[in-house]
């Protein structure tokens, strides 16, 4: 615990993550106003104790959008990278510790999926499944996996011939056992700082894919998506844009730190 | 020479993998092209008739292979929305996408790599702390958001250009060129931050070796040391990454094509995947697909000529 307080980038890390998750989860339960609710009295109104950030085009709340949209971004980054984890585990483990043809296949498949800039091959899925939510979470999931996979995988390569793994197998403990309950705990050191990077690469790639129109769909807010809003009233009102930016490099900034501290530990 | 036709056969590989991978979930997934070109109304002889018409009734592989021949000799079939070839379509718009990568890599070419070695010698000073700091900081924000600032700050305020003002190559060099500068200066930053990190860190790390130590006790400068010595066992995970923010570029451009109103390849993408015009998304894809595929072929040779010691 004290070598943790000591860790400054980690702590740094985790305040300003924690700041930008409250926003997020206050956003899912309460907003001062409807996201979507549009007022025509306030249309571009600007700052003030009633509306925070002032008003989008529609007349809509800005900060109640803002920390929705949050919401929703953190959600499909969680989303993806949960699935990427899960479905990389499991292919990096049974490669890793089985090895042989199979490791070989999945492994060149994985190589060929990784030269793939990640959000072209989302384009590619986006392109054949359609655009929304879901597909987002689906699309950048499958694209994030190679990379846990093959991280799992060195982990249980380098463990697998380790003597507590041997003596685990002499008593006759299962495959999945071994793999799961007596390798994977050893591994999750390294898949940390891995998965602080995936979740700002799915913040990035979902606020980018949202950006042009074919990641969240409306009614529903994304930050991305109000990004490419607010890009067209740049002139008239800045902050709109700079707000939004700002929360996503705050996101992004905090899981920087949380990786780089934890590399340290 | 063994290795270059190793990496050159392993390219060919990859090329049919990826292709195959693309061009099977293209069919496989969007539903019948048929039924998509004729509409709901169409009758099933209709559909039928069309479908032989367009060779859809044969096997797919034998498909697949005609696709690919015509494709490399420049035949990528017609475009649904527009009914004009995707070779026409794509053709004026290569130059514009191109001309936008490589001049943001020149950037991050010539800007990181003075910088990180600037920086690695100078590691305690000040102005070094507060690059670092300021890497950070850039690294976080995203290519478009960086887009929309320098729109709002050289566009909007200080009027140097004019956002959405985009001048054609055929029409005025300078400038298009001109134009194009923000946008690759865009894409550029969060890059050269990132390479001036790696390569300050790999540096350092070089710095420590003993080969250095002994460079430096038969009376090398410094400045030798690290120009002879260290920096060209440094720039090997420097290339690499480099090749791989090529082709990052390459597909980072569809997004900042979108925010300065760019009508690139990317644009293009974006209108084809949105109006579901499979055989426009399906070359584009393929075609960035493969240039990546060749950059990294290109990156492997490289690796070779810088450390002889790689093995293929």
């Amino acid at each position: 615990m004290e070598s943790i307080k000591k860790n400054k980038k980690l702590m740094a890390g985790i305040v300003i993550t924690s700041i930008v998750f409250i926003l997020a989860f206050t956003g899912k339960i309460y907003t001062p106003y409807d996201p979507n609710e549009m007022d025509s009295t306030a249309k571009m109104a600007s700052s003030s104790l009633e509306h925070l950030l002032g008003c989008d085009n529609f007349g809509r709340d800005i900060f109640s959008r803002v920390i929705s949209g949050l919401g929703n971004t953190m959600m499909i980054a969680l989303g993806t990278v949960g699935m990427g984890v899960a479905l990389g585990t499991i292919a990096g483990a049974v490669t890793g510790y089985y090895g042989g043809l199979l490791d070989e296949i999945l492994m060149r498949f994985n190589d060929a999926l990784l030269a793939f800039p990640s959000i072209l091959l989302a384009l590619l899925f986006i392109s054949l499944i359609g655009a929304g939510k879901y597909n987002v979470i689906l699309s950048l999931g499958i694209v994030f996996t190679p990379s846990y996979a093959r991280i799992v995988r060195s982990e249980f390569l380098r463990v697998r011939n380790l003597d507590y793994v041997s003596s685990a197998r002499l008593m006759g403990a299962s495959d999945a056992r071994v793999m799961f309950v007596h390798i994977l705990p050893n591994a999750y050191r390294v898949m940390l700082s891995t998965i602080a990077i995936g979740f700002n690469n799915a913040v990035i790639a979902e606020a980018g894919m949202s950006f042009l129109g074919i990641g969240v769909q409306p009614p529903d807010a994304s930050l991305g998506r109000m990004l490419s809003e607010a890009q067209t009233y740049l002139f008239v009102k800045p902050s709109y844009a700079f707000s939004i930016g700002l929360i996503i490099v705050l996101l992004i900034l905090g899981f920087t730190f949380i990786s780089e501290g934890l590399e340290e530990i | 020479m063994k290795y270059v036709i190793k990496k050159f056969i392993t390219m060919l590989i990859t090329v049919f993998f990826v292709s195959f991978f693309v061009f099977i979930a293209f069919q496989i997934i969007p539903g019948d092209p048929a039924t998509a070109m004729l509409g709901t109304e169409a009758t099933p002889d209709e559909v039928a008739a069309l479908r032989v018409k367009l060779g859809l009734d044969r096997p797919i592989l034998v498909r697949y292979g005609e696709w690919l021949i015509a494709f490399f000799f420049g035949d990528m079939g017609k475009s649904y929305s527009y009914g004009i070839s995707v070779k026409e379509m794509i053709g004026n718009k290569i130059p514009i996408t191109v001309t936008l990568t490589l001049m943001s890599f020149l950037m991050i070419v010539c800007v990181s790599i003075p910088l990180g070695i600037y920086l690695a010698e100078h590691k305690n000073s000040p102005i070094t702390r507060f690059i670092d700091g300021l890497n950070r900081v850039i690294m976080a924000v995203p290519a478009f958001f960086t887009g929309i600032m320098l729109t709002f700050i050289f566009g909007l305020v200080f009027r140097l250009f004019t956002p959405g003002g985009y001048v054609s190559y055929e029409r005025n060099l300078p400038d298009f060129l001109y134009y194009l500068l923000y946008p690759a200066i865009a894409i550029a930053l969060p890059k050269i931050a990132m390479t001036v990190k790696l390569l300050k860190s790999a540096l350092l790390n070089e710095a420590e070796l003993d080969y250095v130590r002994t460079a430096f006790s038969r009376g090398n400068t410094t400045r030798q040391v690290i120009y002879k010595h260290i920096l060209k066992n440094a720039l090997i995970p420097v290339i690499t990454f480099l090749g791989m923010t090529l082709s990052d570029i390459v597909a980072g451009s569809i997004i900042i094509e979108q925010v300065f109103s760019i009508p690139g390849i990317g644009r293009l993408l974006i209108t084809s995947i949105s109006n579901r015009d499979y055989p426009v998304a399906l070359s584009i894809i393929s075609m960035v697909a493969f240039i990546v595929i060749f950059i990294n072929f290109l990156v492997d040779l490289l690796y070779k000529y810088i450390d002889p010691r790689t093995e293929g």
